[in-house]
Order: C-alpha cells, then structure tokens, then sequence
C-alpha cells in the first residue's frame, strides 16, 4: 500500500514539474517577445510624436476685437504663435506673412473635429491697441484666413512674461518705433504643452504643417488603445527627425 | 534527464535574453513608472521665482531643490476648487507615510489684495501643518505663474462673496533636480498623486 502511495506521489511530483516547466517556457518566450516588440517598436517608429518641451506661459491678454482671451480659453485646440508688432516693417522680421502662408496651405489639411488656432501676440504694448490690431490683421486678410486668429495686446509686464518669460523669446526697445525681436512660432497642444519651436524667420512651412498634423493626429488618438502608442512613443522618444 | 537539461537551458536563455533586451533599452520590467499626471519632458529647469513666507522673508523656488515641489496656485476666499484640491493634496501627503518629508506642497495666492503670506500660510495649514503658503507682488506672482501656464483673472461674484479669482486649477509637479515633470489636472485623487510620488522620491 505504502508502496503505491510513494509512486503516486512520484508521478505527481513529475507532473507538477513538468507543469512548472511549461508555464516558466511560455513566460520566458512571452516576455522574449514583449522584448522584441519593443525592439522593433523603437527601430521601426511606427508612431512618432513631437516632444512634450514645456508648459505654455498662461495669461490673460486682448485680442483685436476688444475681447479677453485667455490661454485656458485655448485648451483643447491647437494653437501657432508668432510675435511681431504693427509697425514692423523694414529689418523686422515678417512672421506673419509665414502665418498667412501657414494659413493657406492649412486649408488642405482635414483637422477633423480638432480645432486649429492662430495667436499673434504683439510686443509693443503702448502703441499696438486692440484698434491698431484690427487695421493690422485686415492688412493680413486674417478674417479670411480660414482659421480663427486672433491678435493679442496688454499691459507691458503681462506681454514681457508671455513672451520673454514664457515662450523665451527676445525683445528690446529699439531706437524710435523699432523693436529689436528675435522671430520665433511656437506651437502648443490642447493641454497646453510646449510641442514645437521654431526660431528663425523663414521657418520650412512643410515641416509647420507636418507638427500641426502629428499633434491633430495624437489628438483624434487620445482615447482607447491606441492611446498606449502614443504614450510609448513619447516614452521612447519617437521623435521626428 | 537529459531533456530536462536542456528545457531548463533554454528556458534560463529565453529569460536572460528577455531581460536583457528590455533592459538594453531602458524598460524596467518591475516598477516601469506609469504616471497618472501629465507627463512633460522638459529639457531644462523650471523658472525660479522669488516669493514671500508668512515670516516676511523672501523665498525662491530654488530652495526647495531635492524635494519634490508640488505647487498649487489658488486664494483663500476660494469657495470650492481650492479647499477641494487642498484635500486632495492632504490625502496623497497622509497616504505617502514616513516618505512625506521628501515632498513639500507650496500654495501660492493669486489675490495678493486680500492674501497676506500670513494668511495664505494660516490657510494651508488647516489642510497640513508641512504645507506652506506663499504671496507676493502683481509682479512676483505673474514671474511664478506665466511660466507654468497658469493663468488669473479678477471678476465680480455677489456682494457677499465679494470679488472671485478665475485662475488655472492644475497642480505642477517639479522633481528633486528642479524640473518640471507632472500636471495635476482638477479633481486627480491624492492617491494616484502619492502613487506618482514615490517614484519621483525614490529617483
């Protein structure tokens, strides 16, 4: 009797290893390739997203129309910056011609329900009120532009932390009516993440379109699985290049 | 015998090289840090800014390098966003244990008419007695919030609450090494907070 109980508890000593076995087998081959899943993922990029740089500075400033804009308002859109001021004209940076032109190419890009906004701030707070703004973006034809744009001005120390303090951007009081100011976009996320800048005057407007397209894609993705994607290209840095 | 041999080899090769690989490429199979904030990759360090204590004394962001630095801008005639975040706030500190000395959580009033230091600090520390609260100038305030992207605005509430303060309810999380890394948005429960936390402390 003894006898048979030892050789049972032999065979079932071998079927719980061999059951041990084949369980650490596939756990081992599982996690081989969750491995190689992940290999491929950062050599193949299948996502790419733009980098989360920075929060964008916050504030409270006037558009051309007299309104208040906010940049809590502007959560959950897409927004460009430019910076400049009305009575930039020879050896001042044109940015907003780019805008224009960003503009018009944006027409050709379906941003679903994502909504696409343009902000130009203007750094000379005495002279550009919302009057002077409204006569600038008529210049623009920015009412037709095809995207809302909106022209902001306030008080001196508001507008040096937005876009010194904020956006890092540098502007000096020049002779007379100049401005000295370096030409910088900034592109922001609907959570209102710094995701791109460009810092020179004639910016690749393809590449412009090209980061307002991986943020709406991002955006339409945000929800369900393919929001993990997302996340493990920003975890392994899946940038443009 | 010999087949056991050599499961057990190609089983202990399938697990080294899993590992290896997972490691090679900096995921850490155990305690992959996942955060329930906003996460952002900011390549350099949040801008300092200087404020004042209830004790008068001036005080900068800076000083507060190698703890964890959770910031809340609010005012204390606040009636429901800030009490509410404040008790978040407390409950992530409580649920963080011994390790609470490693985080400090600074409210900064957005109303520097009616907040005195004083008073904001009194204010935070009904909420807990390591919270400190801060004040300052039109100036000092916009220098701390503007790079944080949070936003204020004054406007009328009824005769009795007097005037409101509008202003971004997020909470900002900077790291021991003074970089900012997480966004609360409103309503985030402390506890998902304190799960984030130790992470960042034990970096």
């Amino acid at each position: 009797m003894s006898h048979q109980l030892a050789a049972q508890a032999e065979r079932n000593r071998i079927d719980n290893t061999r059951f041990f076995m084949i369980w650490a087998r596939l756990f081992s081959y599982l996690l081989l390739l969750v491995g190689v899943g992940i290999f491929a993922f950062v050599t193949i990029q299948p996502v790419t997203v733009l980098p989360r740089i920075t929060l964008a500075p916050g504030y409270l400033l006037t558009n051309q129309n007299g309104e208040r804009v906010t940049s809590e308002a502007l959560r959950g859109q897409i927004v460009l910056y430019n910076f400049t001021y009305s009575r930039c004209r020879e050896g001042c940076s044109q940015t907003s011609q780019v805008m224009a032109e960003v503009a018009r190419r944006l027409q050709t890009v379906d941003s679903g329900d994502i909504p696409v906004h343009f902000v130009t701030i203007s750094v000379d707070s005495d002279y550009d009120t919302p009057e002077v703004l409204a006569a600038y973006a008529r210049q623009l034809d920015a009412g037709n532009a095809g995207v809302a744009w909106d022209f902001l001005t306030g008080a001196e120390n508001r507008v040096r932390w937005v876009v010194g303090g904020g956006f890092g951007v540098y502007y000096k009081q020049g002779d007379g009516q100049s401005i000295k100011l370096d030409p910088a976009f900034m592109l922001v996320d609907g959570s209102g993440l710094l995701r791109a800048e460009y810092r020179t005057a004639v910016p690749d407007v393809d590449v412009i379109l090209r980061d307002i397209n991986f943020l709406i894609e991002e955006a339409q993705n945000s929800d369900g699985p393919a929001r993990f994607a997302y996340e493990a290209a920003h975890l392994f840095a899946c940038y443009p290049r | 015998m010999r087949n056991w041999l050599i499961g057990l080899g190609g089983l202990l090769a399938g697990l080294v090289m899993g590992f290896a690989i997972l490691w090679a490429i900096g995921i850490r199979p155990f305690g992959t840090p996942t955060f329930h904030g906003i996460t952002v990759q900011s390549p350099e360090r949040a801008a300092n800014f200087t404020l004042t204590t209830a004790g008068g004394q001036k005080v900068s962001l800076k000083q507060f390098r190698g703890k964890v630095i959770l910031l809340y801008f609010g005012y204390t005639f606040c009636p429901d966003v800030c009490p509410a975040t404040m008790t978040e706030l407390k409950q992530a500190v409580n649920a963080l244990g011994r390790d609470a000395d490693k985080i400090q959580v600074l409210m900064i009033s957005v109303d520097p008419l009616r907040d005195t230091p004083e008073k904001v600090d009194e204010y935070v520390k009904h909420f807990h007695p390591s919270f400190i609260g801060l004040g300052g100038t039109e100036d000092e305030i916009l220098a701390a919030t503007t790079p944080l992207g949070i936003f204020y605005e004054k406007h009328d509430g009824t005769p009795n609450s007097g005037y409101l303060v509008d202003h971004t309810a997020t909470v900002t999380v900077i790291d021991k090494d003074g970089y900012i890394r997480l966004v609360y948005p409103f309503d985030t429960p402390g506890e998902d907070m304190a799960a984030d936390l130790r992470i960042l402390i034990k970096e």
